[in-house]
């Protein structure tokens, strides 16, 4: 959670996912789109400004279910691909590789895809609703097609807009596949207190996205109450 | 040096005025790396039902100018479930614990009141009667004075423990209600509980919230909710007031203390920032010990000023 100390407006610090780490350096990347009134107050810091942040909260994405020489999936949509350069390292460094799939209504959403390409260990496969960059369709879509033709995925990881994740859901339930997804909602403290995040689950009412996820498996979802 | 600092409310003593405000603080365990639970004057519980309670349907939360509106709708893991996986824990950290208790009808507070009776470790109990996001009970009984006084006095007689109800300021006349709690048995009271409020998508025409309404909480509610302590302590002089409504630094404090409330709690502001109810008790003790003035030489301090502010009101 970020906030940009002094303000009122915004009022609530805001959730990032951490893009990269560099632990030598002292060093935290965020990915960061300006959407609303916290982004904007990121955005207006000048370089040198001082935020204030807590966390690391919530889970992770389980890097361990991808086994030494097999190969993972991660979807993205937009600027859901904020937290997968650390996750791409994360599985080249055990030996695994993980191909990404990172879509977007048109190609200029897609600008972040060359932060991507150094660190993906596997094939990039861009897709836009409008054809102007990369295959055209939603990446849901397009990594339905290309996943059943080939060798299957040990594990996808995915995040984006939840209608997307909510496709999503239903393509790895077909494919029979495993699937850990960063889920969106609305957050006001991050560490399980205000409980204002929580989404519809399937085995009880509801699932706290910050203390139980933010990272959820799709089945653990009650995607109709979504 | 806190002696300077300890107060009384009526039967509950505290060791210092700096509470935490029910929903806000969770149930003080999601605090412990931020906050000494043992410094703080007191935590109100997440509001207890007999049974777990869900809660409502997403978005519950949304921003507004300085604060925000909620309509969580009292979820939470039921008064057995409290009992038996929390209060011990609080117990053994020192905390100073007041369990916050809330139904649909008044039998329900009652039946949770009971439960929590033979419970060791508990300092207080604090009545919702004020939650406006719940179809049932809350807030229902806090906007009538009557059934304000039918309720407090059929849960006055089901416990010996101190007694807090807190208000509601969307009651029609606080001042009505305040003197119904009061006179049903209530030892203490706590003002305010969120006002009711609603935002509207600009596009889409949409309530933000689920359940279209919400409590307004946070800074932006701060002068009224001064105003109506102020008021209320005016109204009813010797009743023991806790402050509540936006504050989150130390002049707040001061300010609800002057206005006539003898302790004050910490609501919206722990979400933005969980480590303020334990600094704002260091600030306090500074500012007493500067000072060599004890803290309830602060209380009531605008109250005793000649009248005019209560009399002028909305009109001017």
């Amino acid at each position: 959670m970020l906030e940009v100390p002094g303000l009122v407006r915004p009022y609530l610090r805001r959730p990032y996912s951490v893009a990269d780490a560099d632990s030598e350096k002292g060093e935290i990347e965020f990915l960061v789109k300006t959407i609303g009134r916290g982004t904007e107050a990121l955005e207006r810091l000048s370089e040198g400004s001082t935020v204030n942040l807590l966390g690391p909260l919530g889970n992770s994405f389980s890097v361990e279910g991808v086994p030494s020489g097999r190969r993972a999936a991660v979807v993205a949509g937009g600027i859901g691909a904020a937290p997968f350069p650390l996750l791409f390292r994360a599985v080249a460094r055990r030996g695994a590789s993980c191909d990404f799939y990172f879509g977007g209504k048109t190609g200029a959403e897609l600008s972040l895809r060359s932060r991507f390409e150094e660190v993906v260990p596997g094939k990039t496969i861009l897709a836009t609703d409008d054809g102007s960059l990369g295959e055209r369709g939603l990446v849901t879509q397009v990594f339905e097609r290309r996943a059943a033709a080939g060798e299957p995925y040990a594990i996808v990881f995915a995040c984006g807009p939840m209608p997307m994740l909510s496709a999503l859901s239903r393509v790895v339930s077909k494919l029979r596949v495993s699937a850990e997804f960063s889920t969106e909602a609305e957050m006001g403290c991050g560490f399980g207190v205000c409980l204002g995040c929580v989404i519809a689950g399937a085995e009880k009412p509801f699932l706290i996205s910050c203390q139980e996820g933010p990272i959820l498996k799709p089945e653990k979802i009650a995607w109709e109450r979504v | 040096m806190s002696s300077l600092l300890s107060v009384k409310l009526g039967p509950l003593e505290l060791k210092n005025p700096i509470l935490t405000a029910s929903g806000t603080f969770g149930y003080g365990l999601e605090f412990t790396d931020f906050v000494d639970l043992s410094s703080l004057g007191g935590i109100c519980t997440k509001g207890l039902s007999l049974k777990p309670h869900a809660g409502n349907p997403p978005p519950r939360i949304c921003e507004t100018p300085a604060g925000m509106l909620n309509a969580i709708g009292l979820q939470n893991i039921g008064v057995e479930a409290f009992l038996r996986d929390k209060l011990p824990k609080l117990k053994a950290l020192g905390a100073t614990v007041i369990a916050n208790v809330w139904g649909d009808l008044e039998k329900d507070y009652v039946t949770v009141v009971r439960a929590l009776e033979g419970a060791d470790g508990l300092a207080a109990l604090e009545l919702n009667i004020s939650c406006p996001n719940v179809e049932k009970g809350g807030m229902l009984f806090g906007n009538s004075p009557k059934a304000t006084a039918s309720l407090v006095a059929r849960v006055r007689k089901a416990t010996r423990r101190p007694l807090i109800v807190k208000l509601s300021p969307n009651a029609p006349d606080l001042v009505e209600s305040a003197r119904a709690a009061h006179e049903s048995g209530a030892d203490i009271l706590s003002l305010v509980n969120t006002f009711v409020g609603m935002a509207i998508d600009p596009e889409t025409a949409r309530p933000r919230l689920s359940f279209g309404t919400g409590g307004l909480s946070g800074p932006a509610i701060k002068p009224l909710a001064v105003r109506m302590v102020f008021q209320v302590a005016r109204a009813l002089p010797g009743v023991p007031l806790i402050g509540i409504g936006g504050i989150s630094e130390l002049p707040d404090v001061l300010e609800f203390l002057a206005a006539g409330a003898t302790a004050v709690q910490i609501g919206t502001a722990n979400f933005k920032d969980p480590g303020v109810s334990g600094r704002l008790v260091e600030e306090l003790v500074r500012y007493c010990a500067e000072r060599q003035k004890p803290v309830v030489s602060l209380v009531g301090r605008a109250e005793r000023l000649p009248a005019k502010a209560d009399e002028a009101g909305a009109e001017g």
